[in-house]
């Protein structure tokens, strides 16, 4: 039970696409709109698996994986996380990985790859 | 009186294009081809289009198509613009196919070739898509493109803009070919250099294309450059006959070139113009320090890691993640080919043994051919007697700030 999938994402259209592809596949998607809101629904519900916005208003995904790895959840530390960004800075996709993301995608989310990132870490219901 | 190329209609060149539609390579979904599109906004994959082929077979002459003045718009049937006014021709197309005796001697071969793409307008295999797709532009009314690029795609679009009249935006990174940066402010296209890779540029010119509402001519990211690309596969089908050669060595970076070239071979036998069905195995070519599609080929994926920490001599080949990788590995999968890596010695090495022993200053990237075809001959993966193609994408000439 439970494929709970976190997308922490700031962009409303980006959130829509990947809400519509992952129900597709029969995934439950939680929404945060922002870091700091992220990392409270992660801390607070079950989740199986997050998607994580870089480029976020509030805090960015670096640190907000960071915070996740560091978090007393126990599940928190193992958690799959995928960092997805537009804005591919020198740099950012090592960053992304150092902070402890487990893969990187560049936007635009091309949802073939997306299906099967996610599949590999967390089975389609 | 020089001999300046012109684009002449003839007769012949009033034939419309057989373009039908735009179909997602992804989900398969229809979009028009009177409209302007990047890509699937659906499931953000490439768009591919397509053609009334079947009715192309009935009335497109192939010999005939031969006859026509030599360029890349002698297919326009089979090319994405609807009205030959919007055709910007510079000379592109029509690259020489030279033998390698010396070479084929020297690694025990007996049909070994490479199709040379310097002799393109702005010296690289790049005019071919940038023609196309800022043809295709000007036709569906386009007045600003920009672009990210490791360079030669810049100093290309920035050409055909010029002549087309559109205004050219272009990102490269800071370390890019000097050559590369000179050609395009010379066309007038705004240059922006960025501290990063390619994949940083096309961040910030993804960016400033949303915001400014610029069309983005990014590998993939638009229809027709694969389009003007696979004219290289007809003129290859053409060259032997209409008999594919068995092995076609390709470096390979965003592989609009590779997988342009198989769309054209399914294309040629869909049109019935092929003497023999078997097509040629693929075989891309990255460099060691930035070889996504090899490591993702090793592992039998269907889309590859973004590659960290990129590195190469060969700025062509510095992409760490194609937009269109899954049509890339899926082309060299289905052509029964490979993918191998190469380093930055073995590249520098080819581009010599090129110069001396043939003649041919080839740009890093068509010399990381030579190279992976060694590696290949001593895993045994050619025959001597296969005809292979070997692609020089460009002239060494525009790298000369890179050879210290």
């Amino acid at each position: 039970m439970g494929h709970n999938i976190l997308y922490i994402e700031d962009n409303h259209d980006n959130m829509m696409l990947v809400q519509r592809a992952l129900e597709a596949r029969g995934y439950r998607l939680l929404k945060g709109f922002n870091g700091l809101s992220g990392l409270e629904i992660a801390e607070r519900e079950d989740v199986d698996l997050i998607l994580l916005d870089i480029n976020l208003p509030d805090i960015d995904g670096y640190e907000v994986a960071r915070r996740l790895r560091s978090s007393t959840k126990p599940t928190l530390a193992h958690i799959p996380i995928i960092a997805i960004t537009a804005n591919a800075l020198k740099g950012d996709a090592e960053k992304a990985l150092e902070a402890g993301c487990d893969v990187y995608m560049s936007k635009p989310i091309n949802i073939r790859e997306l299906w099967a990132r996610v599949e590999a870490f967390v089975p389609m219901p | 009186m020089p001999n300046i190329p012109t684009f002449t209609p003839s007769l012949t060149s009033m034939n419309p294009s057989y373009l039908t539609h735009l179909e997602c390579s992804g989900c398969g979904k229809q979009y028009s081809h009177h409209e302007v599109h990047t890509f699937c906004p659906d499931c953000q994959s490439p768009l591919l289009a397509r053609y009334d082929l079947k009715k192309a077979r009935l009335k497109v002459d192939r010999d005939e198509v031969t006859r026509r003045k030599k360029g890349m718009w002698r297919w326009r049937e089979l090319l994405p613009v609807l009205d030959p006014e919007n055709e910007i021709f510079l000379g592109e197309g029509d690259t020489p196919l030279l033998s390698l005796p010396r070479l084929e001697k020297e690694l025990g071969l007996s049909n070994l070739y490479v199709k040379d793409e310097s002799s393109n307008p702005t010296g690289t295999f790049k005019a071919r898509g940038l023609g196309a797709a800022i043809s295709k532009a000007k036709e569906l009314g386009v007045e600003k493109v920009i672009i990210p690029t490791a360079g030669n795609a810049g100093g290309a679009m920035a050409a055909y803009a010029a002549r087309a009249g559109i205004k050219a935006h272009i990102f490269m990174p800071k370390d890019t070919p000097f050559a590369n940066i000179e050609e395009s402010r010379m066309a007038g296209a705004e240059v922006v250099l960025v501290d990063g890779l390619i994949s940083d540029a096309a961040g910030m010119a993804g960016e400033k294309a949303r915001a400014e509402g610029w069309f983005d001519v990014s590998t993939f990211k638009e229809p027709y450059r694969v389009e003007g690309k696979k004219v290289m596969g007809y003129e290859l089908a053409e060259a032997f006959d209409w008999a594919l050669p068995e092995v076609i060595i390709y470096p390979t970076g965003g592989g609009t070139g590779l997988v342009g070239m198989w769309k054209a071979f399914a294309e040629l036998e869909e049109l019935g113009w092929l003497k023999n069905t078997k097509r040629p195995r693929m075989v891309s070519v990255q460099a060691e320090g930035c070889a996504p599609v090899v490591k993702a080929f090793e592992k039998n994926a269907t889309f590859c890691d973004f590659w960290l920490n990129a590195q190469t001599i060969a700025s062509g080949l510095r992409v760490p993640k194609s937009f269109a990788d899954h049509l890339i590995l899926q082309d060299i999968y289905d052509s029964e080919g490979t993918a191998i890596a190469v380093s930055d010695e073995s590249i520098t090495e080819s581009q010599k043994q090129l110069a001396r022993m043939e003649g041919i200053f080839a740009a890093p990237e068509g010399a990381a051919t030579l190279a992976a075809l060694k590696e290949l001959i001593k895993q045994g993966w050619v025959r001597p007697e296969e005809r292979i193609i070997l692609f020089n994408t460009g002239s060494g000439l525009k790298y000369l700030d890179h050879l210290g």
